[in-house]
């Protein structure tokens, strides 16, 4: 084997690393994230053997440790492998995933046990929570993990634990048993009734959904808009004295609290408003620019769709707010209106 | 063991013999999670259940009078858990320490967890909790070692045992306050 070229100190970043596998496996690389800082490279089945090959003969890349290999449920879509590997010349740590072949009937995956020897037990264990078939694996029979007469396949989502069948589950705990106002829904165990973990989590999944989403929506937009518009200089020009303005709107806060709201609710309500008017004022600026900018700047284009963009946005807000404020109090209901209304002009 | 499991002792050899064999109980632990932990601390210093005569880990199970199941047993591992205990001579006692060991415990729904050691072997005194305190180890050494003072030496050597003893339910603690944790405190 000749020198290993990968060092600490060189080690490739993410995007250098997916860069030379797509050379070296064009489609069969079909995407990438790094989420919480690990480097995910999704690869296409058929390439996933010839991608494991890669990562540990690559002279620049050099993952000489297999650390992991799992399955995933991947509900409708069927199942996902996933294999961790480790460089101990780069420090570098990726995982590989791969969606198998056959669905949830017949899952398939190649195996990588030529590759890494250690992957050996990893898959043998895979097959037997998941029953995923690992073609050219030595011997996946019999079982490791549970008992050799084992029927079924205990870590996918819609594994029937019989126990629960036999008796339901004796308390509450499960987050998808409370009602909208966060309230424990309070419900008579009988026999039978058995959620299994695959719809307590598509259940769970939808609350969580409902109940963050407009918070989450809105704080963020807030805090995100100059930055990701293309026009983000022009935008903070335009209300350049940001810094200095209060963190919440004196006028709506003063209303507020003349109309006898707790302090607490009139702060949030105020900062809410505030924020609204922010996007409008950043808007108005960002037409301004797109106007005063002649032809041949490139900018002014991307500054006119951005505006664009805030427009639709703000409509749809606007609408939201009314929707909300039909079941919320009148406060409320005058905020939008006034908002929406300062984002109309805008 | 020839005559002893025909003909019934004498009261004072009884008495002698049983006193004799319930401070000598050679204890075979099957440590099998988290309350093997607490099987540990009983046997060290502190608690130290040596000074009421078990003698913990035992060679072998055929050299043990005593097996204490603590911890998860698993349906992988139960063969192996009754085939020791098969290995074991009479007169033989099972302790069924913690939750997991009695029913299951925590694990009740699981798709790889046996709903109790007793479903394999006859069970002589259940300790609960989650973990049981090593308090509470004590207290079912003790409530074992009364019930052997008192034993017919034949009928258990003819395989006839008596019920288990359940602590907290049936039998009262002799330490106050001895099972902790979830699944079952004193009554
Ligand atoms: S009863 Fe509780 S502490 Fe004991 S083994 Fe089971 S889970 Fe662990």
């Amino acid at each position: 084997m000749t020198e290993v070229l990968a060092r600490r100190d060189r080690a490739l970043t993410p995007e250098e690393t997916e860069k030379l596998l797509r050379d070296r496996l064009g489609d069969g690389i079909t995407g990438s994230t790094v989420e919480f800082a690990t480097f995910t490279l999704h690869v296409a089945p058929g390439s996933w053997h010839a991608a494991a090959a890669l990562c540990r003969d690559e002279q620049l890349l050099a993952y000489d440790m297999f650390d992991n290999l799992l399955g995933v449920d991947a509900r409708e879509d069927g199942f996902d492998v996933v294999a961790v590997l480790y460089s101990t010349s780069t420090g570098n740590r990726i995982c590989l995933r791969t969606r198998c072949d056959g669905g949830r009937d017949n899952p398939v995956c190649d195996s990588i046990t030529d590759i890494y020897r250690g992957a050996d037990w990893m898959e043998r264990e895979t097959w037997d929570m998941f029953g995923i078939e690992f073609v050219g694996h030595p011997g996946l029979e019999p079982r490791i993990l549970t008992v050799e007469n084992f029927e079924g396949w205990p870590l996918r989502k819609d594994f029937h634990l019989t126990s629960r069948v036999a008796k339901p589950w004796p308390g509450v705990a499960e987050p998808a048993e409370l009602d909208e106002d966060g309230q424990v829904i309070e419900r008579v165990p009988k026999i039978g009734d058995a959620p299994g973990p695959y719809d307590l989590d598509k259940a769970m999944a939808a609350q969580a959904k409902a109940i963050n989403a407009p918070e989450v929506d809105e704080l963020e937009e807030g805090a995100d808009e100059p930055e990701s518009s293309g026009s983000a200089d022009d935008g903070s020009d335009g209300d350049g004295s940001a810094e200095a303005e209060p963190e919440f709107d004196q006028e709506t806060f003063d209303r507020l609290i003349a109309e006898g709201k707790s302090e607490r609710i009139a702060r949030s309500k105020a900062k809410a408003a505030l924020i609204k008017k922010k996007r409008a004022a950043a808007a108005a600026g960002d037409a301004a620019a797109g106007a005063d900018a002649g032809d041949d700047d490139p900018a002014a284009a991307a500054a006119a769709k951005a505006d664009e963009r805030r427009k639709a946005q703000a409509e749809a807000r606007a609408k939201k707010a009314a929707e909300r404020a039909a079941d919320d109090d009148e406060d409320a209901a005058n905020d939008a209106g006034d908002s929406a209304a300062q984002e109309g002009d805008a | 063991m020839g005559l002893m499991d025909q003909v019934e002792l004498p009261q004072p050899v009884k008495y002698v013999f049983n006193w004799g064999r319930k401070y000598s109980l050679w204890c075979f632990n099957f440590g099998l999670a988290c309350c093997a932990i607490e099987f540990i601390a009983a046997s060290t210093s502190r608690h130290d259940f040596i000074r009421h005569g078990v003698i913990p880990f035992a060679h072998g199970p055929r050299q043990a009078d005593l097996l204490v199941v603590s911890g998860t047993l698993t349906d992988k591992m139960a063969p192996s858990v009754k085939r020791l205990y098969e290995e074991m001579p009479e007169p033989k006692y099972v302790i069924s320490f913690g939750s997991c060991a009695n029913c299951g415990g925590p694990y009740w729904d699981s798709y790889s967890v046996t709903k109790g050691v007793d479903q394999i072997i006859p069970v002589d005194v259940y300790v609960p909790g989650c973990p049981p305190r090593p308090e509470a180890l004590l207290d079912g050494i003790i409530a074992l070692q009364d019930r052997i003072q008192g034993e017919s030496l034949k009928d258990r050597i003819a395989g006839r045992r008596l019920d288990p003893i359940t602590l907290g339910a049936d039998a009262p603690l002799a330490i106050e306050g001895a099972t902790g944790g979830a699944s079952g405190g004193p009554t």
